[in-house]
C-alpha cells in the first residue's frame, strides 16, 4: 500500500532529476546553506542566556523613549525606485538572451542587421521611458 | 513488515518490464547512472569544501579587515588571541599575531544572549539574517575555481553505479549554462533580508536604514546587469569556461573593456554596502541601520553573508575582468590542464585574485569618507545608468561590425568616459549650495572682522587678535 505511493511519488521526481541533474548541486547548497542558517540561529537561542525585561525590550532609538512605532509612511520616492528598477531588470533579463546570441551571427549578415534594429528599437522605448523620468524628477534626490 | 513490502515494491519496481515512465523503460540503476555523473560528484564535493572554504575566508577577512583598518589608523589591531585555549599545554600557540581571533569571535557569538525586543515581528525578525546568509551562499557555488578536471571511470562501491569518464568543472555549478544569470537573480533575492531586517525591527533608524539600503542595492543592480551584457556581447556566452577562453585569446576584459571593469567594481561595492556606499548603516544618522535591533549570532550572519558576498563579487569580478584562474604565460593555469595539480594551482590563483580585490575593497573603506545618501543615488540614475546603457549600445554596435580587437573596444570604452563625463557634467542641474555657514566662522565673517584663509596655525602666529578675538562694535 506504501509501495505504490513511493513509486508513484519518487518516479517523476527522479525523472526530473535526471533531465536536470545539472541543477542538483544547487538543490545541496541550498539545502546546506538552510540548515547552517537555522543550527546557528537555534544553536545561539540555546546556548546564550535568555532574560527578559521591560526596559530592556524597549526599541532603542539613541536612548530615547521612542515616539510611536515605526510602521508608517515613509517617502514615495522610495516607491518610484522600485518601479523603474522593475522595469530596467525585466529589460536586462530579456536582453541577455539576446545577447549570448548575437554575436554568434556572422558579423555584417541581414540577419544581423534584423537582429541589431530590432533590439535597438526595443532599447529605445527603455531610453525614451528614461528621458520621461528623468523629466518627472523622479532620479532627483535632495 | 511495512518494510519488507517497501522493498519488494521497490525491487518490483526497478525490473524494467514492470515500470515505464515517459513511454521508456526506467531501472533504478539507470536512472541513478544518469543522475550521479561525474560531474554531480565533483560538484557535491566542491560544494562541500568551497562553503568551508568560503566560511574560513569570511572570517579571516574580518580578521583581515580589522588589521588593515589598524594599520591605516596607525593602531597595531587584534594581536592578543591566539589557539592556546587558556591551556599550559598549548603555550607556543599562544598570542600568534591575533589569528584566533575569528574563532573566538564566533564562540563569542554564540554564547551572547539571542535578544529578540518586545516590539518586533518575531517572524520576519529571525527570517530577516537567514535570509541573507542563505543568498549569500547559493551565490558562491556560481564560481569555476579550479577550472576543469579530468575523472577517470570509475564504480561507486555499495551502489554499483558505473560513473563514466569525463572532464568536469570543479566548483558548485560552474558548469550550468546559465551562470552569469542565476549570479542576478540571487544577488537579487540577498535585498529581501536586508529589507525584512529593516521592517520587522519597528524602530524608525532600522526602518530607515533598511529603505535606504534597498533603494541603494536596486539601484546598483542595473549598471551590474549591463555591465555583465557588455562582457557577454564580448564573449557571446553565460558559461564560465567561455568567458575564461575569450579573455584568454583576446586578453583581459580589463584591457578591452576598462569603462565596465570600473563601473562594474563600483557597483559591487554598492550592492555589497561597502564603503564609500554604506549609507544604510551610517553612525551619525542611523545608529546601525538595518541591524541596530539584532544580537548574538543573528547580527554574526548579517555580517558573515557581507563577507561571503563580498567574496563571490570580487571572483565574479576576476572571472569576468581579469581572466579568473588564467596567467599568461603560465602554462599550469591554463585551462587544458586537467589534473589535480593544476587545479590546486589555479584555485590558489583564483582565490588569491578575489582576496586581492576585497583587501583593495578594504582599502577603500579606510580611506575615502563616505557618501551622502543623494549623491549615491544621483550617481546610480544619473550617472551609472545612462554610461552603461550606451556602453551596451556601443558594444553592440561593435560586435556587428565584427570588431574584436581589445584596442578598439578599450578605445571606444575610454571615449565614451570622457564623453560621458563632459555631457553628465555639462546637463547635471546646478545646485546652490544651501548649506548656511556658521556666523562668526571663516566662510560667515561677523562683522568687522577679516576673514581667513590661511591655515589656522600660521594665521594665529601672524595676527592672534583678529583671529580669536570678535570685534566690539
Amino acid at each position: 500500500m506504501f509501495g505504490p505511493t513511493l513509486k508513484a511519488m519518487l518516479t517523476p521526481a527522479l525523472t526530473l532529476a535526471e533531465g536536470t541533474s545539472a541543477y542538483l548541486p544547487i538543490a545541496l547548497i541550498l539545502i546546506m546553506a538552510i540548515s547552517f542558517a537555522a543550527i546557528n540561529l537555534v544553536g545561539t537561542t540555546l546556548l546564550g542566556p535568555n532574560r527578559k525585561g521591560e526596559r530592556k525590550g524597549m526599541t532603542y532609538e539613541s536612548g530615547m523613549a521612542p515616539i510611536g512605532t515605526a510602521r508608517k509612511r515613509f517617502n514615495v520616492r522610495f516607491y518610484l525606485i522600485a518601479m523603474t528598477f522593475l522595469l530596467f531588470d525585466v529589460e536586462i533579463i530579456f536582453l541577455y538572451p539576446w545577447a549570448v546570441t548575437f554575436p554568434n551571427l556572422t558579423p555584417r549578415s541581414s540577419e544581423g542587421v534584423i537582429w541589431l534594429t530590432r533590439i535597438a528599437f526595443f532599447m529605445l522605448t527603455t531610453i525614451v521611458m528614461y528621458l520621461y523620468g528623468r523629466r518627472k524628477g523622479v532620479f532627483k534626490f535632495d | 513488515m511495512a518494510l519488507c513490502t517497501l522493498e519488494s515494491t521497490v525491487i518490483e519496481w526497478v525490473r524494467p518490464s514492470t515500470v515505464t515512465t515517459l513511454g521508456t523503460p526506467m531501472d533504478l540503476n539507470s536512472l541513478l547512472h544518469g543522475i550521479l555523473t561525474a560531474q554531480t560528484i565533483v560538484s557535491a564535493v566542491s560544494i562541500l569544501i568551497f562553503v568551508h572554504v568560503n566560511l574560513i575566508a569570511a572570517a579571516y577577512l574580518v580578521y583581515a579587515e580589522r588589521k588593515i583598518s589598524a594599520y591605516i589608523q596607525d593602531r597595531i589591531g587584534p594581536n592578543r588571541v591566539g589557539f592556546d585555549f587558556g591551556l599550559p599545554i598549548l603555550k607556543p600557540l599562544k598570542g600568534m599575531i591575533g589569528l584566533g581571533q575569528p574563532l573566538a569571535d564566533g564562540i563569542k557569538f554564540l554564547l551572547k544572549e539571542d535578544f529578540t525586543p518586545n516590539n518586533v515581528d518575531k517572524i520576519l525578525f529571525t527570517i530577516a539574517p537567514a535570509a541573507i546568509v542563505i543568498c549569500a551562499f547559493m551565490g558562491t557555488v556560481l564560481i569555476p575555481w579550479g577550472g576543469n578536471l579530468a575523472i577517470p571511470e570509475f564504480t561507486i562501491p555499495f551502489i554499483n553505479v558505473d560513473v563514466d569518464a569525463a572532464t568536469v568543472a570543479v566548483g558548485g555549478a560552474a558548469h550550468i549554462n546559465v551562470g552569469l544569470v542565476y549570479l542576478l537573480a540571487i544577488t537579487s533575492l540577498g535585498v529581501y533580508g536586508v529589507t525584512l531586517g529593516g521592517y520587522a525591527s519597528n524602530n524608525k533608524y532600522s526602518f530607515l536604514g533598511g529603505l535606504r539600503a534597498t533603494a541603494q542595492m536596486i539601484s546598483y543592480e542595473i549598471p551590474l546587469g549591463l555591465c555583465i551584457l557588455v562582457v557577454l556581447l564580448m564573449v557571446g556566452s553565460l558559461k564560465a569556461d567561455a568567458i575564461i577562453n575569450h579573455q584568454m585569446t583576446h586578453g583581459w576584459l580589463i584591457l578591452g573593456q576598462p569603462l565596465a571593469c570600473i563601473i562594474f567594481f563600483i557597483a559591487l561595492l554598492a550592492e555589497g554596502n561597502r564603503a564609500p556606499f554604506d549609507n544604510a548603516e551610517c553612525e551619525q544618522e542611523l545608529v546601525g541601520g538595518y541591524h541596530t535591533e539584532y544580537s548574538s549570532m543573528r547580527f554574526a550572519l548579517f555580517f558573515l553573508a557581507e563577507y561571503v558576498s563580498v567574496l563571490t563579487g570580487c571572483a565574479i569580478f576576476a572571472l569576468c575582468f581579469l581572466g579568473a584562474y588564467h596567467i599568461p604565460g603560465v602554462p599550469m593555469t591554463h585551462p587544458s590542464d586537467t589534473s589535480i595539480l593544476g587545479v590546486l594551482v589555479k584555485t590558489s590563483v583564483f582565490l588569491g585574485k578575489a582576496v586581492g580585490l576585497v583587501c583593495f575593497m578594504m582599502v577603500i573603506r579606510w580611506t575615502i569618507p563616505r557618501l551622502r545618501y543623494d549623491q549615491i543615488m544621483v550617481a546610480a540614475w544619473q550617472g551609472l545608468i545612462p554610461i552603461t546603457l550606451v556602453m551596451v549600445i556601443v558594444a553592440s554596435v561593435m560586435v556587428f561590425f565584427g570588431v574584436t580587437n581589445p584596442l578598439y573596444t578599450a578605445t571606444a570604452n575610454v571615449g565614451l568616459g570622457i564623453l560621458a563625463a563632459v555631457v553628465i557634467g555639462w546637463s547635471a542641474p546646478k545646485v546652490a549650495n544651501r548649506k548656511i555657514a556658521l556666523a562668526g566662522s571663516r566662510f560667515n565673517p561677523l562683522p568687522g572682522e577679516i576673514p581667513i584663509t590661511r591655515p589656522m596655525r600660521a594665521a594665529a602666529a601672524d595676527a592672534p587678535h583678529q583671529s580669536l578675538s570678535v570685534p566690539q562694535s
